[in-house]
């Protein structure tokens, strides 16, 4: 038995490998994290939003601290490959989403890529931005008039043959 | 008796031991030391008798190959092809969009209600960008979509306005 066979199985560990290796992975996912930042909504396959998700948050973490901070604008300088969007990081989504502590992404599942890999894809946006909502709440029906002067004459129905009955 | 004939017999005697005690260990001198040692080429029948010996060791150390022993009726056949891990598994969380009535996955958003979204949403980005003019000139402001006969709110003061010529979309909701 190989001793270094624990070593290859990955089971229950936390990491992915995104990739050429590390460095790679870094470089992908900051420029994913750029392009969101930028666009504030974009479509990438479901692992890199899950990966993305984790970076942005912190990094809008860190930016809360404002741009004084040295710390914070060395991270979004770092993570921010197009300068431009520093200063909208900063000016607009911080105060945009400085209220919640947490939740500044979301993540929703889209119908596999269409191409022959048939990726498992995800849509990663900015909570607040100006572009229309991807999930619409259904109006509760129970409450229009119609429906509520349906229900009354319902229950008058039963009641009545309830009486009746006895 | 003669010496040389007493000295022949205590040799042979010797060497008759020796072999007796490297049998009794277990080294088997007939393999060891050849049949027939000859000089030049070797006689014709010998490589032969090799292989046959060999072959006879080789079937005494037991080296079998897997083949099946019997034919599979096509009852046990049928059995190991349908099993229910062999089937594929029947999906039982596609339901119909409430919106549009597509079928779409419960954990997945609606294809069709998607690509509506998308397509407007990539409507806006195109005059966003022609907005900007050129590339890395994005204004750090917020942005409101307006629609066909639709005004800036109070709260829309200093924000960047891209506006669209069409009647707002009823899926694209104001709040």
């Amino acid at each position: 038995m190989r001793l270094t066979l624990p070593a290859l199985i990955a089971h229950g560990r936390y990491g992915r490998r995104m990739g050429l290796g590390p460095e790679s992975r870094i470089n992908m996912l900051r420029n994913i994290l750029t392009g969101l930042v930028r666009h504030e909504r974009i479509e990438t396959t479901w692992a890199r939003a899950d990966e993305v998700r984790i970076y942005a948050e912190k990094l809008i973490g860190y930016a809360k601290k404002g741009d004084t901070d040295e710390k914070a604008m060395k991270m979004a300088s770092f993570w921010l490959t197009e300068k431009d969007l520093v200063h909208k990081l900063f000016k607009v989504l911080v105060p945009r989403l400085g209220s919640e502590q947490h939740g500044y992404t979301r993540v929703f599942q889209i119908p596999n890529r269409d191409s022959l890999d048939r990726a498992k894809m995800a849509v990663l946006e900015l909570r607040g931005n100006p572009f229309p909502p991807l999930v619409t709440r259904q109006p509760d029906s129970n409450g229009t008039l119609l429906n509520q002067l349906l229900c009354g004459y319902r229950q008058e129905v039963t009641r009545s043959r309830a009486a009746g009955g006895d | 008796m003669s010496v040389t004939g007493l000295l022949g017999f205590f040799r042979r005697s010797f060497f008759h031991l020796e072999s007796r005690i490297l049998q009794a260990i277990g080294f088997n001198s007939r393999a060891v030391v050849p049949a027939l040692s000859v000089q030049g080429p070797g006689i014709f029948p010998q490589p032969h008798r090799n292989e046959e010996t060999e072959e006879h060791s080789f079937l005494d150390n037991m080296f079998w190959m897997a083949a099946p022993k019997k034919r599979r009726t096509i009852e046990v056949n049928r059995c190991r092809r349908r099993n229910p891990h062999k089937l594929i598994e029947i999906k039982t969380n596609i339901e119909p969009c409430p919106e549009c009535g597509n079928l779409k996955q419960k954990h997945v958003l609606c294809g069709f209600c998607y690509e509506k979204v998308r397509r407007e949403t990539a409507i806006i980005r195109g005059q966003i960008q022609a907005q900007e003019g050129k590339p890395l000139n994005n204004p750090a402001v917020e942005t409101v979509v307006l629609y066909e006969g639709e005004k800036p709110a109070a709260t829309d003061a200093g924000k960047r306005i891209v506006e669209r010529k069409r009647q707002r979309p009823s899926w694209f909701t104001q709040y």
